[in-house]
């Protein structure tokens, strides 16, 4: 695990280098405008949080020079000293200094600043570049560097990967070893599981680290793309990012980048209202569209969220009977949450009409599924005319997931935290048989209750899930899952704990079952089955 | 438990405050890096306290401090600034900040403002 130190100089290094970056692009835009206060409120704004960071963590060096450079700003922006090329060449010249004592951090051969330079820099800083006294010639500052190669490599993401592979295997055997160092009850192969267990779980950290970007390298390509859309369409569209600094798993980053984006075009061009529309509605002319990212215990949410007209929730009921996903009579009586679940249903359509850039027959089951397949969840929320809004539950990794432990039938079976609600006792009695299901009133909400050991164990031609005497027992323990808005109780025979685990693929030919997403192996050697939530969930909507 | 929002426009700075507040046993309800995040989590979030960079990105910081005055005028607000803003400090300690901090700062010193201003 990293130290706080250490994570506190990874965030300044990193931080540092953006600002350089943006100091380089507004000093050159300043060149051009010398007299914009925009971009002058922002260099001070920068080198002010260089100065105060730096001097935090202390590289006086650094602070130091920003300071200078600081103060040579608020001078230009005060109108005491003029932009004139002498001035211009030394400032380009602090800023470049300003990027080699950034990356030179970690270079204890850097030496100290070119002092000719810092002197040049006094020169200006106290007002004397009018006089007749000559900024020093230096050499040109940049002409004089050293070579040095880079702290930092870039690595194949199959090269992590496999490591990542590894470590998933690594960890099975642990606890796998750990648990027979218990049986034989051996001090010595006790010490040494113990040691094991700690550098495995530090391995696995360091390797989910490694493989961890920020999600700003997702999120600062919307800008560009946000703009095309919004210029093919001729609406205007005012984007706010947040949360860029977040950080998620490379591969998780990956998938969910092409849902991302039918999310945002679907925005653009199905939520936001051409300026015209929004005028007479009230609104301003431009359209808001956010992308917020934040950390929720150990996953990742995304929320996408724009201030269009919102969905038609008469129009889905409408379309949900004419696609056959519910009979009309059903349909009249579901609640909006339970039609935003319809969105999600494989081509399941409202669009209209096709533009260049939505409405391609890819519907937002291609987004649900890509989503699941990494474990996460997606849920949508809309009010008709004040907006839509998706937010996306990430896992931060891939190969590890929490998940809660049970068992059905002398069988060791888990299910991933992402989709469990929470988990509930209730007598035999609270369980009423209807139709061929059971139904529970679970806090208020009418929930159908599975008995898990019929549904995976009985052969389906006897399978009888509706039947209360395939129960032992006076209390019945229910796992409450949801998925796209439904929730489902599922009855098990005894409950364990929560584990992490590290999931496996099914091999064949278990891997036409489609109740089951994979397999782990437990520390006592046993084989637990994971259960896939959603492909429970779609069994029973297509029962119904 | 005492709900903390941050405000200032460098991660840096807000991990530091973060970490030394939460470490502390207060709850850090929200972060904003800049003015309009800032006015919109004061809102959402209502705190019991807010630290406050006073320079920002889109507004300044006394933009910001009259913003949530305005609207909830009890908002207990400390301001947080590097040393050459004493003029701006001023001025927020006119329209009612409770009390600031100097960048750099010490964890002690962090955490006897915050405390002194929650119990103020």
């Amino acid at each position: 695990m990293k130290s706080r130190e250490q994570e506190y100089k990874e965030i300044f290094i990193a931080e540092a280098l953006e600002y350089y970056d943006a100091l380089n692009r507004h000093i050159s835009d300043l060149e051009k405008r010398p007299q914009d206060d925009q971009v002058l409120a922002e260099i001070f704004r920068l080198l002010h949080n260089l100065k105060a960071n730096a001097k935090a963590i202390g590289y006086l060096h650094i602070s130091d020079l920003s300071h200078k450079l600081e103060t040579a700003f608020s001078l230009i922006r005060n109108k005491e000293l003029s932009f004139s090329d002498e001035v211009v060449a030394v400032l380009f010249d602090g800023i470049d200094l300003l990027g080699d004592l950034i990356t030179n951090i970690d270079n204890d051969s850097y030496g100290e600043p070119d002092p000719v330079l810092l002197r040049n820099l006094d020169i200006i800083v106290d007002n004397l570049s009018g006089s007749t006294i000559e900024l020093a010639k230096v050499q040109r500052y940049n002409t004089s560097k050293n070579l040095s190669l880079s702290d930092l490599i870039y690595i194949q993401i199959k090269k992590l990967d496999h490591m990542l592979n590894l470590v998933g295997e690594l960890m099975i055997d642990r606890d796998r070893v750990l648990s027979i160092s218990r049986e034989l009850d051996n001090d010595e192969l006790k010490s040494v599981s113990s040691h094991l267990y700690r550098i495995t779980e530090e391995l696995q950290y360091s390797v989910m680290d490694a493989r961890l970007v920020s999600i700003g390298s997702l999120f600062n390509k919307f800008p560009r793309i946000i703009r095309d859309i919004a210029t093919a369409e001729g609406k205007t569209i005012n984007l706010s990012l947040i949360g860029q600094e977040i950080q998620i798993d490379r591969n998780i980053l990956q998938i969910i980048t092409d849902s991302l984006l039918h999310l945002v075009r679907n925005a653009i061009t199905h939520g936001i209202e051409r300026p015209e529309e929004r005028e007479k509605k009230g609104k301003s002319r431009e359209g808001h569209v956010s992308l917020v990212a934040r950390n929720d215990r150990d996953n990742v949410v995304i929320k996408l969220s724009d201030d269009g007209k919102g969905i038609d929730f008469k129009q889905v009921r409408k379309a949900a009977v004419e696609q056959k996903l519910v009979a009309s009579d059903v349909a009249a009586g579901l609640s909006n949450s339970d039609l935003l679940g319809f969105l999600f249903e494989p081509g399941f359509s409202l669009a209209k009409e096709v533009t260049e850039f939505s409405g391609r027959g890819v519907g937002l089951d291609v987004v649900k599924n890509a989503i699941d397949s990494i474990g996460g969840r997606i849920n949508i929320d809309s009010e008709k005319g004040k907006g839509t809004s998706f937010t996306m539950q990430l896992p931060t990794s891939i190969a590890v997931k929490g998940a809660l432990l049970f068992e059905v039938a002398d069988i060791f079976y888990a299910i991933p935290l992402i989709h469990t609600e929470s988990v509930v006792a209730m007598e035999t009695d609270e369980l009423h048989e209807v139709g061929d299901v059971l139904l529970a009133d679970v806090k208020g909400e009418t929930i159908t209750v599975v008995y898990l050991n019929e549904l995976l164990n009985a052969p389906e031609e006897t399978m009888r899930l509706g039947d209360k005497t395939k129960l032992s027992g006076l209390i019945q323990n229910i796992i409450i899952v949801s998925y796209n808005n439904r929730k489902l109780g599922l009855i098990v025979d005894k409950m364990y704990r929560q584990q992490d685990i590290v999931v496996k693929p099914l091999s064949k030919p278990l891997d036409t079952i489609d109740l089951y997403g994979g397999v782990t192996l437990l520390g006592t050697g046993k084989v637990c089955l994971v259960l896939d939530v959603p492909a429970i969930t779609r069994y029973f909507i297509h029962r119904r | 438990m005492n709900r903390i929002l941050i405000v200032d426009d460098s991660f840096y700075m807000r991990t530091m405050l973060k970490n030394m507040l939460t470490d502390a046993g207060y709850e850090v309800v929200g972060e904003a890096p800049n003015g309009q995040t800032a006015l919109e989590l004061a809102k959402e979030t209502k705190p019991d306290l807010i630290t406050l960079d006073v320079i920002l990105p889109d507004n300044t910081g006394l933009d910001v401090l009259k913003g949530i005055k305005s609207e909830q005028p009890d908002m207990k607000i400390v301001i947080v600034s590097a040393v050459g803003q004493e003029v701006i400090v001023n001025e927020a300690l006119d329209h009612g900040a409770l009390a600031y901090i100097v960048k750099p700062f010490s964890e002690e010193k962090v955490l006897e403002v915050v405390s002194k201003a929650l119990s103020a």
